[in-house]
């Protein structure tokens, strides 16, 4: 696991989500990047049902990622993050009447997966209740763990195919101490898709209580 | 440095229904030498292996109802090992066809952010306790012979004393549900062990004073 970024490209003007994607592959493969396969990120959203604490409860959410296909992740906005095995979602219906699936809140990006030498390069379609909501692009960089280090180098990979919409640091490395490096998890890879997720569901549904 | 191609899509679900046959029974410390013994004999052929477990049981309590029970375990001889997280249902005991207790069971491992993340779920630490002994397999079952021990200083597993005088022995199988079968492997094993223990169905309910 290397030093990974997620950024939102805007839906080209005039053309589709689906036509944006396949503009983005096709810049992709004439730069030489090699299709490998496809990926999945999922998140589930879930709430505290007895609120008997006066604290307003917050959301759990629950994501599964097709790189670490035995894994899952448990993550409270800001709170501590619990990694385990899939068998925590057979815990969380055990725990229905405790924490509520917030059904119509699933939210997934799928797509195609490229390799271009070092990099990773993971183009989705973000859709939450089978409709598509927007383009996540997903760049690691293999070989180095510090984001530090590698950032320009991925920048400039990114300037490559994405134009100008190139995202700055994100933030989850902006807050870690200079040279830290990527835990081997993908914690640091989850909590932006999650914050994206977050960006496209209120984006989409201006007003509308998240929950 | 190359990255794996992915091949298998995220596995949502897990393993659903899987039940834990369980029969218990307890040795005095006396005895304990001749049943390791007897089951070094009867067991598979493998390493002895022994263990030193720090279990926490955590509770949730909802506006109704029972207390939701989790207990969460690490090991304290493999500190940098996952922890492990386990669900057990309510259990089945009426069932006279069945020689074991039955009930549901989830586990799940762990990352060691596990106390910190029960608590912001809401789950409260109820009691603590240290467990150490060995453990045998013998095909699907598993049988831990382990000593229980009190801890005197909250979280400090150290300092603990013997809860008894005894060995707490447990035989148990992990299957899938309606897999009755297995109770009567348990039986004949356990058929086996006499008289060194007597392991028995042991309806926990009725252990509560």
């Amino acid at each position: 696991m290397g030093v990974t970024c997620v950024c939102q490209v805007p839906v080209a003007e005039g053309k589709s989500v689906q036509q944006t994607v396949d503009m983005l592959h096709k810049k992709l493969e004439q730069l030489g990047a090699v299709k490998q396969g496809s990926f999945c990120v999922d998140c589930e959203t879930y709430h505290a049902t007895g609120n008997s604490s006066s604290q307003p409860s917050k959301l759990l959410y629950v994501m599964h990622n097709s790189e670490t296909p035995l894994s899952c992740l448990a993550l409270f906005e800001g709170g501590p993050c619990l990694i385990a095995d899939a068998n925590f979602d057979v815990l969380m219906v055990k725990l229905k009447s405790h924490f509520q699936n917030a059904k119509g809140h699933k939210v997934e990006s799928r797509g195609s997966r490229y390799r271009y030498c070092d990099f990773l390069i993971k183009v989705g379609t973000v859709t939450m209740s089978s409709s598509a909501r927007g383009i996540s692009v997903e760049v690691e960089y293999c070989p180095c763990v510090v984001p530090g280090d590698c950032w320009n180098l991925m920048k400039e990979f990114m300037q490559s195919f994405l134009g100008p919409s190139v995202p700055e640091l994100p933030s989850v490395f902006a807050a870690k101490p200079e040279g830290l490096f990527a835990p081997a998890d993908c914690v640091d890879t989850m909590t932006q898709y999650l914050e994206l997720f977050n960006k496209l569901r209120k984006l989409q549904i201006p007003g509308s209580n998240v929950r | 440095m190359e990255a794996p191609p992915v091949t298998v899509m995220p596995v949502t679900g897990g393993t659903i229904n899987m039940m834990e046959y369980l029969l218990q029974g307890s040795v005095l410390d006396q005895a304990l030498e001749s049943l390791l013994h007897r089951l070094r004999g009867l067991c598979d052929n493998m390493e002895p292996e022994t263990f030193t477990d720090h279990e926490l049981v955590y509770l949730l309590k909802g506006q109704q109802g029972n207390p939701f029970i989790l207990r969460a375990r690490r090991s304290l001889s493999h500190p940098t090992a996952p922890w492990h997280l386990r669900y057990l249902g309510q259990s089945e005991v009426g069932d006279k066809s069945r020689h074991a207790l039955v009930r549901n069971c989830v586990d799940v491992a762990a990352s060691h952010s596990l106390p910190e993340f029960l608590n912001e779920m809401g789950f409260r630490m109820d009691h603590e306790f240290v467990s150490n002994g060995h453990i045998f397999r013998k095909g699907a079952m598993k049988i831990v012979v382990s000593k229980l021990s009190r801890i005197l200083v909250p979280g400090n597993t150290e300092n603990t004393e013997h809860l008894s005088l005894s060995y707490l022995v447990e035989l148990s199988v992990l299957a899938p549900a309606g897999q009755d079968t297995v109770s009567e492997d348990m039986r004949s094993f356990a058929e086996q062990l006499k008289p060194l223990v007597h392991l028995e169905k042991i309806d926990p309910s009725k252990q509560r004073h």
